[in-house]
């Protein structure tokens, strides 16, 4: 497929007629946040209709449509992805779902929830929370859709215990790029009955389908956690401390590694200084973040007792203890607002923010070796590196922040080549492109490097039985234009 | 120093806590019981005082058995002992009645301790009931100077030089030990419990003192001892929506055509 249709204003009056006039934004009425996610560095691009959708029937009606006039079609969360996902590329409607926001029933019985896909995570956790429920997945940005979770499988600080967005999806309501609707899944526990569409549709960043209902397995929230600051003089001494929890039997819920630099630069952000900067006359390198769950404190205490013995084994400086909710609290908003605190360091150049960003993961015994690889090349190009990571997931994110003496055109030169690097290496050891932010726009070129040509042709098939004007989302994860 | 800290159990504060219709009292099922905000500063500033000058911190706190792991948390951070004044007659006591245990409870501590206290550090409100008058009535039981709202605190001249905060900047005020001081949010945080210390308070003795240890009067303390009495409880009225201002994208200068839109907003709320 060549060429799109143009969005005229018949079209806009159909849409208009299939939704409600007063939630169809045409023309200059369309706000500049639809043109980006939290990256602009990978683009910006202005839609020609924004639909802001209050069902699935609507938002059927609107993808028939589109398909009938061969317009392309972007579906969108609360655009707060990290590669470009529901950047509308080629212009075109953007189905809005940010209005679908109804958490529909639950049905304890079966310990899942019906939601709509526009209900943000923030307010299903708190949901749950109220009724002594969890909703196990935790990525850092509270306020995306659920539907945005799942398009990106997102992954989050619970995924080592918990695993990521794919294991609690249960079931899903979707509109197919023709318009039709079907459903996906259900509400059982498990399943053997033929090729898993399902599982297909997560992590598909809205190029096969756009969710519009999800059925999602939530748990009982455990009754107590805990979490413990551990700062170490070395950043390999820190991160080698990682597979150590899992092979001595302990669980955490959550497993962080921070740098001592990109702690300071959080916490001057924040305004709050919770991580010791030296205990003993000994300087903090780097600390990880640990949090246990259990159903009674003295369960805990005896959990804690254990991973602090073994982390000062481990060459901790020493550990400290988080243990009541705003301790927690402060320990963790530190953590919560990296991306937000690195971005406050970042300059902009011709409208974009000189940061780019990297999600890889790799093999657990490979992280430090793996992290020390990335600030040499990083000296070498003469970049200022950041990273953090799920470490317990083996999942790094590593950035680069430009200063104001780049331009931007050079800064996406080193930074291209600084990831050519990385992520090659990373490939080397094992590793995968994307741990949890996925592919959109920004990161196919090393998607194709890390699966290779035939991968890539399986999907770009998947996604023609799916698409087969390919009108929805394009452009991303498998299929340039 | 001899350092009294005075420590409260709350519901967590950062949790929204609603009246239940049926009682009208507030819904705590579920809510976990913390160490209020503002004692854990004092506590912090106590210790950080402790730790410049010398002495030592006892820690006090009048309520249930639950009450302990609020000690056994303070003694992790820097309370050297901690003590639970706990009795039957203490129920349904007002912030006055509580200045008449706490000055007692003073006393019967100095007599443990064979030492005078020379500072007694206290929230300067619990986040519960924000009542803000245990300090004063404390103070004014044991004949006793108070400051409110101290952010910092070091020693002068025999006696202490105290930074108060105020709405337009702070004073700077000479007081006499003994004292009390009631702790507002000074610019650091409370420090996180090691893992040594943790474990060390876990296994710490609380003793229990009682009316009878303390020897208050039945009048002067609970219901009967008290000079308010709280007659019911009302849910705040709920805040209205707020408005988005969105100025329309093609303007020239959205920043004033937003500025037009606020500004007719309010001469249409006729507040301006
Ligand atoms: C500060 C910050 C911290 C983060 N931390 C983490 C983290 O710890 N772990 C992690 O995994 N991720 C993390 N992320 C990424 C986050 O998970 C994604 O931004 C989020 O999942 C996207 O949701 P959204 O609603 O904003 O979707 P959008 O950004 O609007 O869209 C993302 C993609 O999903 C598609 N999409 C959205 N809704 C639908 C739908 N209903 N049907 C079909 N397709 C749809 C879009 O087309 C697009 O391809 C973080 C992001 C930020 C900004």
């Amino acid at each position: 497929m060549a060429e799109f249709g143009k969005v005229t204003p018949e079209i806009v009056e159909a849409i208009k007629a299939a939704t409600a006039p007063n939630r169809v934004y045409f023309g200059a009425d369309i706000i500049e946040d639809f043109s980006h996610d939290e990256m602009t560095i990978y683009g910006k691009k202005m839609p020609d209709v924004v639909v802001d959708a209050t069902s699935t029937e609507e938002v059927s009606a609107v993808m028939k449509i589109a398909y009938d006039n061969d317009i392309p079609v972007t579906p969108r969360g609360a655009g707060t992805g990290l590669v470009g996902a529901c950047v509308p590329i080629y212009g075109g409607i953007v189905i809005n779902t940010t209005k679908m926001n109804k958490i529909e029933s639950y049905d304890l019985d079966n310990f899942v929830v019906h939601v709509q896909c526009g209900v943000l995570l923030n307010d299903l956790a708190e949901d749950c929370t109220r009724q002594g429920l969890m909703y196990p997945p935790d990525p850092g940005e509270k306020f995306a859709t659920l539907g945005g979770n799942v398009s990106t499988n997102a992954g989050g600080m619970r995924a080592v215990k918990y695993g990521a967005t794919r294991d609690y999806v249960r079931a899903m309501t979707v509109v197919l790029p023709t318009g039709e609707i079907t459903k996906f899944g259900s509400t059982v526990s498990k399943t053997s009955s033929g090729y898993s569409l399902l599982n297909l549709m997560i992590g598909s960043e809205g190029t096969l389908g756009i969710i519009t209902e999800l059925t999602l397995k939530i748990i009982p929230a455990p009754q107590e956690t805990v979490s413990l600051v551990i700062p170490f003089e070395k950043l390999s001494d820190c991160i080698a401390t990682v597979p150590k929890f899992k092979i001595n039997h302990l669980n955490p819920q959550a497993l962080e590694f921070m740098e001592r630099a990109i702690v300071d630069v959080s916490e001057r952000y924040v305004g709050k200084s919770v991580y010791p900067k030296a205990l003993d006359g000994v300087e903090a390198g780097a600390y990880l973040l640990v949090t246990f769950d259990g159903d009674s404190k003295e369960e805990l205490d005896n959990i804690i007792e254990t991973a602090s013995e073994l982390a000062l084994e481990n060459e901790a400086i020493d550990v400290l203890v988080a243990d009541t909710p705003a301790k927690i609290k402060d320990a963790w908003a530190a953590r919560s607002s990296f991306l937000e605190a690195i971005k406050s360091e970042s300059n902009w150049k011709d409208g974009e923010e000189l940061i780019d960003e990297c999600d890889v993961v790799v093999p657990l015994n490979e992280i430090a070796p793996y992290v020390e690889y990335v600030y040499q090349v990083g000296d070498k190009l003469g970049l200022r590196v950041e990273s953090f990571g799920h470490a317990g997931d083996g999942n790094l994110h590593i950035y680069t922040i430009g200063d104001d003496k780049i331009s931007l055109a050079d800064f996406k030169a080193s930074a291209e080549q600084f990831f050519d690097d990385i992520y090659a290496e990373a490939g080397r050891r094992g590793g995968l492109v994307s741990g949890e932010h996925a592919i959109g726009s920004a990161k196919m070129k090393y998607l194709e490097n890390s699966v290779g040509a035939t991968q890539m042709k399986i999907m770009q098939e998947i996604k023609k039985v799916f698409d087969p004007k390919m009108i929805l989302n394009p452009g991303k994860v498998c299929y340039k234009l | 120093m001899e350092i009294l800290v005075l420590i409260k159990q709350v519901p967590d504060d950062s949790v929204d806590i609603q009246l239940d219709p049926s009682t009208n009292a507030p819904k705590l099922d579920g809510v976990t019981p913390v160490t209020n905000a503002f004692d854990t500063y004092a506590l912090e500033m106590a210790t950080r005082f402790k730790e410049a000058n010398g002495g030592t911190i006892t820690l006090a706190t009048i309520g249930d058995d639950g009450a302990v792991s609020s000690i056994k948390e303070c003694l992790a951070v820097g309370g050297d002992k901690g003590f639970l004044i706990k009795d039957d007659s203490f129920a349904d006591s007002d912030p006055a009645a509580k200045g008449y245990i706490l000055s007692k409870a003073a006393a019967k501590l100095e007599e443990l301790n064979g030492a005078k206290f020379d500072i007694i550090f206290a929230g300067k409100e619990a986040t519960d009931f924000s009542k803000d008058l245990v300090p004063a009535y404390l103070a004014q039981e044991l004949g006793v100077p108070v400051v409110s709202d101290v952010i910092a605190v070091d020693p002068a001249d025999g006696g202490l030089l105290v930074k108060q905060e105020t709405d337009t900047g702070y004073n700077m005020i000479d007081v006499a030990t003994p004292c009390v001081l009631a702790i507002q949010k000074p610019d650091y945080d409370p420090r996180y419990p090691t893992i040594k210390n943790k474990m060390k308070a876990r296994k710490a003795q609380v003793p229990v003192l009682t009316a009878a240890d303390l020897g208050t009067e039945a009048d002067k303390v609970g219901a009967a001892g008290s000079l308010t009495k709280t007659i019911g409880m009302h849910a705040p009225a709920k805040k209205q929506a707020g408005v988005k201002i969105v100025p329309p994208a093609d303007v020239e200068n959205p920043i004033a055509a937003a500025t037009a839109q606020a500004v007719s907003i309010m001469a249409e709320a006729k507040v301006l």
